[in-house]
């Protein structure tokens, strides 16, 4: 069965046209999404969470449309949308005390076991905890209500090279057993050589590419040049596919 | 609907909002234009709005496993616990004033049943301004507010005037049988209030439905 389902997807900002925008993203695999900036990575993450009303397309989690399935679908969401800075004044303990109530499967030793596992004092206020550790937080979070997909954007910007190792490292840990799947866009492409099963591609709000990463990354080959002295990698490939020229 | 509220009480409501909700205590000041009171129990929805605003809380309760229109309803239901407990916790201070203040305010009106039934018409009256306006956008507290704060303006200032009008002194009474005449204000009061909660709650989640967060 697929994680996710996405067909036809279609948002118009002024300014701004998404559309056509399809991939699956099967269960237990972890999906790059790329794109330079304002290329619509954001907007199809928002999307396909229901942040913003999309104008077209269908989406199925877990094999069920969103419509009439919301509910059930955010139950087996776990979510980090960049620039993590919501409650920074609460204690995690009462974020956690909170949050809870709203998750049928909520598991509270395991909320403990991961909150343990990745060192995160319930007693201190999210403005005291770095990036990294607000990401482990809402990993936590979403890991103790059983969350099958996890949604991430730009989860390791900002990060130093450790934390962006140790984050890689949980992300591989979640999708190990094959039940659980992430969706993930970033800029730092390094990162998706090291953890993505998959590519998807996002030029101008349209979708360029979508598949496996080497099968993805052959695709592309094309752009090599006689300079090149072995297979382009997924920054050399995003830097081609978008340069463009400046007369000034 | 607890677990809405229960978030909003935990971690949207602004700290000053409770503080906001003790104002009915300037119910014993002998000479002051109660009126304001009702203008404190907005203002504290107001600091929420903004607070909740800057901790994404809208954004961040849209991706809990609720409907979107919940998001909605746990403002309102917020803005429904705020204004009924602030006048909840005025109401001693209203008796204590017959008891030690018996020769009435000076400057406006008496805190008795129609200053009740007022106060809860001006209360569902921002409401639905309020909530209808914000909710176009999900982060436009301060242009919201401004709107919603001219029909408060006008309905204190109308509560204050009315006593003075031929014929409804009435209004300013605070005797048993004064209590009794303006019964009908309070019931129109609460009945006015709750019909604005409803509409605004139903015109506030067809505008929420639309915007992109």
């Amino acid at each position: 069965m697929n994680a996710l389902k996405v067909e036809g997807l279609a948002k118009s900002y002024p300014g701004f046209t998404l559309e056509g925008v399809s991939f699956t993203l099967a269960r237990g695999r972890i999906m790059g999404l790329i794109g330079k900036n304002g290329a619509g990575k954001t907007t199809v993450l928002k999307a396909v969470l229901g942040l913003v009303p999309a104008d077209g397309g269908e989406i199925e989690l877990l094999g069920r449309p969103r419509a009439g399935h919301e509910l059930e679908w955010k139950q087996k969401l776990g979510v980090v949308l960049g620039g993590i800075d919501f409650y920074r004044g609460k204690r995690l303990s009462v974020i956690t005390e909170v949050i809870r109530r709203f998750y049928r499967g909520w598991d509270e030793r395991a909320c403990r076991r991961y909150l343990d596992e990745f060192a995160l004092d319930p007693r201190k206020k999210v403005e005291e905890l770095s990036a990294g550790m607000r990401v482990k937080y809402l990993v936590a979070l979403a890991l103790s209500h059983g969350a099958e997909l996890f949604v991430f954007d730009e989860p390791t910007s900002g990060l130093d090279p450790v934390s962006r190792d140790e984050l890689l490292t949980i992300f591989r840990a979640l999708t190990a057993d094959g039940t659980r799947s992430i969706l993930y866009s970033t800029h730092i492409t390094s990162d998706l050589e090291k953890c993505a099963d998959d590519i998807t591609y996002i030029k101008d709000g349209r979708l360029l590419s979508s598949g496996e990463k080497s099968v993805f990354l052959r695709s592309f080959q094309h752009l090599q040049t006689a300079e090149d002295t072995g297979p382009l990698t997924l920054e050399d490939i995003m830097v081609r596919t978008e340069r463009r020229e400046f007369h000034v | 609907m607890f677990d809405l509220l229960y978030k909003e009480l935990r971690l949207a409501a602004h700290p000053s909002m409770y503080v906001f909700l003790c104002m009915g205590a300037l119910l014993l000041v002998p000479a002051y234009p109660y009126g304001v009171v009702f203008f404190f129990g907005t203002l504290g929805i107001f600091q929420s709005l903004v607070y909740a605003r800057e901790t994404r809380d809208i954004y961040f309760t849209a991706l809990l496993p609720v409907r979107r229109g919940d998001v909605v309803r746990g403002k309102l239901l917020l803005a429904a616990f705020a204004q009924l407990a602030q006048l909840a916790i005025s109401l001693p201070f209203a008796f204590l004033r017959t008891l030690y203040l018996p020769e009435g305010n000076p400057v406006g009106i008496e805190a008795n049943a129609a200053f009740y039934g007022f106060g809860l018409m001006i209360f569902g009256i921002f409401n639905l301004v309020f909530f209808t306006r914000f909710f176009k956008t999900a982060y436009k507290t301060s242009f919201s507010f401004l709107i919603a704060l001219a029909p408060v303006t006008l309905g204190i200032f109308a509560m204050e005037a009315v006593i003075h009008f031929p014929g409804l002194g009435w209004l300013d009474g605070t005797s048993p049988e004064a209590l009794l005449r303006q019964l009908p204000v309070l019931l129109a009061g609460a009945a006015t209030y709750a019909a604005c909660w409803a509409l605004a709650l139903r015109i506030s989640v067809r505008r929420f439905e639309k915007v992109n967060l």
